[in-house]
């Protein structure tokens, strides 16, 4: 369904992404890890380009595209297939929730004001709104906020969602409700490519976990592949670093 | 002149002086609605220090910033007929030069100051709504265009109110620098009735109090709006 190969992006001289390929199916749900800097941001950024590669091709179901030279009305085009929920959620600050959530149906998409109305209510009610419809941004805790973010991705039925560290700006006692928000549309069967250090997620949630480190993807394969027979050398160190001493993976 | 003011004449001119105010609103808004749009795009391109333009921008605003407005108008009001002398000649347009409505000048001198003055404004605003707010206009399917119209221009706006208030005002007070063009506007009006009878010191009084109305008048308008604009700040702000 995406299918991403060899994504280069340099900022400067400093190559960040050396060479990245992709492959998500249907209803995956993949995490990627990696230490700060391998590039895990850049690389959600360059899929929706929110960033331009200096070089890549991607297929986006029936669209196919070089990631450098696509055009705008590709990349408008792509960018309704593909959501994104942000590390530090950027709600539309002058927007209420639900208007944070009908945006991007009603002016990006045309649909109707009162049929994105609905759909946004629903998509609310899903994470556990359904009493904050009016509030403005300034008005959410950062887990509601969240989860406004998560609604507003779910609400515009994209192929695929994309997540970067979507709890690692929050307090740790609001960790629990975006992850479990996050658990529940992965059950519904939504395509989700998720960067977090949240291993208990990529454990409990993930098909596939991809390992990556300096621009390149070191290891991939599922959770078990992953945490309990790791193969390559960095993967092991950076579990043994980010994994508490007793963790034991069990299924 | 020693036997105090002279109410009927202090009455009069009063009216005298308001009916310059029509003149002044109007390059008011006339200045503010090319130096709106203007200065927005201009601070756009300082912002995203777009070559050339951003320069461009940065040496105009340090021009019209660092010299008074008053040399401004001298400037444009004995520059501007010269220039046109010549295109009317070049062209064999018949038409006097000192035929031009001075509100013209007017136009021209006020636009261009109040240009400046926006660019910092809008440039400080839009430096307080993050990139994030843009990125995510985009992620939801917005163009480009919609996403300032609906996501970057209302949050701007919120912030730089306050100050485009402020040059509104100041806009406002510097219309009275007109009668330097012979602009018949509110100060020049309220001085010449004075001419005739040495009533200065009531001409000013009214002038004062028409502008403190006007100014004040305005100044509430504008809170109220920026009441309504702020309400999704109402928490945190
Ligand atoms: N706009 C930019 N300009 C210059 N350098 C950048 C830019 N964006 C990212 N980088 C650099 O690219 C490198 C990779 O950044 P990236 O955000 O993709 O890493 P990451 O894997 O997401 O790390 P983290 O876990 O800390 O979020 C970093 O060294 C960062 O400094
Ligand atoms: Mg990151």
């Amino acid at each position: 369904m995406l299918e991403i190969t060899n994504i280069h992006k340099s900022f400067g001289n400093n190559e960040i992404l050396k060479g990245v390929d992709l492959q998500i199916d249907k209803g995956d749900v993949v995490v990627i890890l990696g230490p700060s800097g391998s590039g895990k941001t850049t690389l959600l950024r360059c899929i929706n380009f929110l960033e331009k590669a200096d070089q890549g091709h991607a297929i986006f179901g029936d669209i196919d595209v070089n990631l450098k030279t696509a055009s705008k009305k590709q990349i408008h085009e792509i960018r309704q297939k593909v959501a994104f929920v942000f590390q530090n959620y950027n709600l539309f600050n002058n927007k209420t929730a639900l208007e944070n959530v009908t945006e991007g149906l009603i002016i990006g998409r045309k649909v109707s004001k009162d049929e994105a109305n609905e759909i946004g209510k629903k998509a609310l009610d899903k994470v556990g709104l359904a009493e904050k419809y009016n509030a403005y941004p300034s008005e959410l805790s950062g887990g509601q906020q969240q989860r406004v973010g998560i609604a507003r991705a779910v609400a515009l039925n994209p192929d695929i969602i994309l997540f970067d560290e979507p709890t690692s700006a929050l307090d740790p006692e609001l960790v629990g409700e975006v992850l479990t928000v996050m658990r529940n549309i992965a059950n519904e069967g939504t395509t989700m490519l998720v960067v977090t250090h949240e291993m208990s997620f990529a454990k409990d949630v993930a098909n596939r976990v991809i390992f990556m480190d300096a621009g390149v993807v070191v290891e991939e394969g599922t959770p078990k592949d992953i945490f309990v027979n790791p193969k390559e050398e960095r993967t092991k160190k950076f579990l043994k670093r980010v994994l508490p001493e007793d963790y034991i993976f069990y299924i | 002149m020693s036997e105090g003011l002279n109410y009927q004449f202090l009455v009069d001119t009063f009216f005298v002086a308001l009916s310059g105010v029509p003149i002044a609103l109007l390059i008011t808004i006339v200045a503010l609605l090319i130096a709106l749009p203007l200065g927005f795009l201009l601070a756009l391109t300082r912002i995203n220090r777009i070559p050339v333009l951003n320069r461009f921008a940065q040496i105009y605003v340090s021009f019209v910033r660092g010299t008074p407005v008053i040399i401004q108008i001298f400037i444009i009001y004995s520059s501007v007929p010269l220039l046109l002398a010549s295109i009317f000649e070049k062209y064999n347009i018949n038409m006097n030069v000192y035929d031009v409505n001075p509100i013209w000048y007017a136009f021209i001198v006020f636009s261009l100051n109040t240009t400046a003055i926006l660019i910092e404004v809008f440039r400080s605003a839009l430096s307080t709504v993050s990139k994030g707010q843009l990125e995510a206009a985009y992620s939801v399917g917005l163009t480009n265009v919609q996403a300032f119209r609906r996501i970057i221009i209302p949050q701007t706006l919120v912030v730089a109110l306050p100050n485009i208030c402020t040059a509104t005002v100041n806009l406002i007070k510097a219309t009275s620098l007109g009668y330097a063009m012979s602009l018949q506007e509110i100060t020049l009006r309220a001085k010449v009735a004075a001419n005739v009878g040495y009533n200065y010191v009531e001409a000013y009084i009214d002038i004062f109090l028409v502008y403190l109305i006007l100014c004040s008048l305005v100044e509430y308008i504008f809170k109220l709006y920026e009441k309504r604009l702020r309400r999704y700040k109402a928490v945190n702000a």
